[in-house]
């Protein structure tokens, strides 16, 4: 593969083209060691390939249908303080932020992924091996495959 | 001719024969030759037009009626801008008379500019966000609101029939305005839109008495129930197409049988998914007539009295000639569709999880078809009797059924598009996702199929070289460039250097659209492109190793294009305010959902967005959007209005 005879100001942050083939997770990294931007995101990224929304919901549902799940994927989901749960079918949703969306709407207050917060209701889950995390950690296809429950938590008991 | 007849009605004497003659030259021409010499090559010239002097002089003594006469039988917006420039009494009859208003960019002019000038406006198009947005490129509350056209259109414009919209904020307010100020309101378009809900569509749907069309195309809408479809009158209605397919929400089937059953024209239905299989047969009884179906789901068990049912109302369609929806559609249902097949131009299978041999049985019977859309499931194999079979093929789109890369088993190649470039003569227009590609069937297809006018190649391994050589595929593209020459749309993949650039700017003459993602070694790249490329209008580019000196140097490209939109490139914050100074009449805009606490010009910018505007910076960015001011000492400026 030829270098090009091209004069860049940047040539010490271009891609260099005699670099072995990359094999997909190592793209991820060199394009992150790159690229000066969000490549840290690309692993939850839905913006690669190009396809539009609605397709990628379409095939999600059947990627999940191929691996020999139930379409549907219901889980409870329990307000802290609130006997009674909700079930809740998360093969709905494309991802963090429908589920949040969609969470946000049946309790009627905001709920947000992540950082613990005096003021907000914080998404927790219960995994496979029983243990509670944040959620919004792993890639959403991920979660799918290892999340059992679901729980929101009270802002002072975060 | 009807000219003829007007002039001879005017008594100027013998010198009225010269207009005569030149006059009915002229709209000899209009109709029958190229419009080539009517294209401008850059804003502020003249067209090259070839006029006699005569007839430019005679415009001060022709009567307005005339040149009005002669300009209706100019339609392409395209033309009508470039006779608009020749001179001021052209420009005034022109705008005087222009009924299809399209607008680009719908922040480059203001509404009410685009409002006053169009007096007689009955149709009116516009796109907003930038096309990368239908990827999640672009942030959510970006912009691209419709209401201030909405609004500018119902005070000045009351008598606008048709409204299309792409890639829009529409709210409920929007679609209320529309519904309350257009009397004769025909049609609504949404195309990628979002912002408003079912309540608005209600609104539209019992308040526009007149309406032809109303037409969802993968809208995001808040989706309140299946209520609004029983607003529309009670009385016959006028409807000619209908299409919530991006709905999720059950509509009531009474209020669907009974809204067909008294709309004779509705020649286009595009049902949603949630509209079961066991209903169809009743639907399509009541609407025999139609030309255009998109089914609901079509997975849900049927006894065979039901199926016998379906297949004789399908096979009653006698004018159907395109077919869509079919949602998980079933193998064993594929017969049910034969009768449909030999009449099809039409067939969109992007929702039908088929797999290949039963597609074969499908294509195998569609001889007419001119556009298919399906997915990799079609394999080489499929494609092959595609190739065989739909020799009127014009338009194809092979769909990835495993959106992650390492979903590859399925046997879609490079040598399925090959079959297909090779035994469909009238192929012009592809989207084509592959894991990965070849110089060599690039250089095939291309003298395959010189007539493609959009050639879009996703190889969805980034970086992916010509996996038999391993080489870049810039041989490939070249042949497609040069042997295209009437190529208007590319979307490049795969390992790509800086030469495969330059065969583009080269060659692409005719070239308006370029899409690049992971490409490139350096500036060079982008040089090319801008200063070859002679009709580049929209270049959108993410992942690739440059930005600013390519930028800065051929700034004034940039005004001969409508965008350019840059993501996760190397463009840094002072190249952008450089850039802004340099060009009066551009946005440039930077958008950072991350912004670094202090910004030094050598700080590297997340996303730029550079547009050709008349209106100014926009007064509605959101906080994650900045556009730079023009006067250095000012910087960065949000004018936003909270």
């Amino acid at each position: 593969m030829e270098n090009s005879n091209s004069y860049s100001p940047y040539s010490s942050s271009s891609v260099d083209s005699t670099k072995p083939l990359p094999s997909e997770s190592s793209v991820n990294l060199s394009l992150s060691l790159t690229f000066p931007s969000t490549s840290s995101q690309r692993e939850t990224s839905q913006d690669w390939p190009p396809i539009k929304p609605r397709l990628r919901d379409t095939l999600k549902s059947l990627r999940l249908r191929q691996r020999g799940y139930n379409t549907a994927l219901f889980v409870k989901v329990y307000m802290e303080g609130v006997p009674i749960g909700r079930k809740l079918d998360l093969s709905t949703f494309s991802g963090y932020e429908s589920l949040l969306e969609n969470l946000s709407g049946m309790f009627d207050t905001s709920v947000i992924c992540g950082t613990r917060d005096s003021k907000h209701h914080v998404l927790t889950y219960q995994d496979k091996d029983g243990d509670w995390m944040m959620v919004g950690d792993i890639p959403w296809d991920m979660f799918l495959e290892t999340v059992r429950r679901l729980k929101i938590t009270r802002p002072e008991r975060c | 001719m009807g000219a003829s007849s007007t002039l001879l009605m005017v008594s100027h004497g013998h010198c009225l024969l010269c207009l005569l003659f030149s006059v009915v030259r002229f709209i000899y021409i209009k109709t029958f030759n190229s419009f080539d010499s009517f294209r401008i090559k850059s804003l502020p010239s003249l067209p090259s037009l070839s006029l006699s002097p005569s007839l430019v002089l005679m415009d001060r003594r022709f009567p307005f009626k005339v040149l009005e006469h002669i300009f209706s039988f100019v339609d392409s917006n395209e033309d009508r801008n470039s006779v608009s420039l020749v001179c001021k009494s052209w420009f005034e009859t022109e705008r005087r008379t222009r009924k299809r208003v399209f607008v680009g960019n719908c922040y480059a002019v203001s509404p009410l500019k685009v409002a006053r000038r169009f007096p007689k406006m009955r149709s009116l198009t516009l796109k907003g966000k930038p096309h990368f947005a239908d990827y999640n490129l672009v942030p959510d509350g970006w912009g691209g609101y419709a209401w201030p056209w909405i609004e500018a259109m119902a005070a000045r414009r009351p008598f606008l029939e048709e409204i299309r919209l792409k890639r829009m904020v529409v709210t409920d307010e929007c679609l209320e305005k529309i519904a309350a100020s257009f009397r004769d309101f025909k049609t609504l378009v949404l195309t990628s839109c979002e912002g408003f809900s079912t309540d608005g569509i209600a609104a539209i749907a019992s308040t526009c008495r007149k309406l032809r069309d109303l037409e969802l195309r993968e809208c995001i809408v808040d989706d309140l129930g299946g209520d609004w479809l029983s607003y529309f009158p009670e009385t016959s209605t006028s409807l000619v197409s209908l299409d919530f397919s991006c709905l999720d929400s059950e509509v009531k089937l009474s209020d669907l049988e009974r809204l067909l059953s008294r709309s004779p024209n509705l020649k286009s239905l595009k049902l949603n998914r949630s509209v079961t299989l066991d209903v169809l047969e009743s639907l399509l009884r009541r609407a025999p007539q139609l030309v255009e179906l998109g089914t609901g789901s079509f997975s849900d068990e049927l006894d065979p009295e039901e199926i016998a049912k379906l297949t004789k109302a399908l096979s009653e369609l006698k004018q159907l000639k395109s077919l869509s929806g079919l949602w998980d559609l079933l193998p064993e249902y594929i017969p049910l569709l034969y009768s449909l097949c030999p009449r099809l131009t039409s067939l969109n299978l992007s929702y039908a999880t088929v797999q290949m041999p039963d597609l074969i049985d499908l294509l195998s019977r569609c001889s007419k078809l001119q556009k298919l859309w399906v997915m990799d499931l079609i394999e080489d194999k499929g494609l092959k009797t595609v190739a065989l079979c739909c020799k009127e093929l014009r338009e194809l789109r092979v769909f990835p059924s495993g959106a992650d890369l390492d979903e590859t088993d399925v046997t879609l190649t490079e040598q399925g598009l090959v079959s297909v470039s090779e035994g469909c003569p009238k192929l012009e227009s592809v989207l084509y996702f592959c894991v990965q590609f070849t110089n060599a069937a690039l250089v095939s297809i291309a003298k395959n199929r010189p007539n493609f006018r959009c050639f879009r190649l996703c190889v969805m391994e980034p970086f992916a070289p010509d996996y038999r050589t391993q080489q870049p595929l810039d041989e490939g593209f070249k042949a497609i460039v040069e042997r295209c020459k009437d190529l208007r749309r590319l979307s490049v993949s795969g390992l790509l250097t800086d030469k495969a650039f330059e065969y583009i700017g080269v060659h692409a003459k005719k070239l308006r659209m370029l899409s690049i993602a992971f490409a490139g070694d350096s500036d060079l790249m982008l040089h090319h492109l801008l200063s070859g490329c002679q009709s580049l209008k929209k270049l959108e580019i993410r992942d690739c190793p440059f930005g600013d000196t390519a930028l800065l140097e051929n700034a004034a490209k940039l005004e001969t294009m409508r965008s350019l939109w840059m993501s996760s490139c190397f463009v840094s914050f002072g190249a952008c305010k450089q850039l802004s100074q340099k060009m009066p009449r551009l946005n440039v805009e930077v958008i950072d959902e991350h912004p670094p606490k202090t910004r030094p010009d050598s700080s590297p910018v997340e996303r730029i967005y550079i547009y050709r505007t008349v209106a100014g910076p926009r007064l509605d960015t959101p906080e994650f959007v900045w556009t730079i001011h023009k006067s250095p000492e000012v910087g960065v400026s949000r004018l936003s209005i909270r």
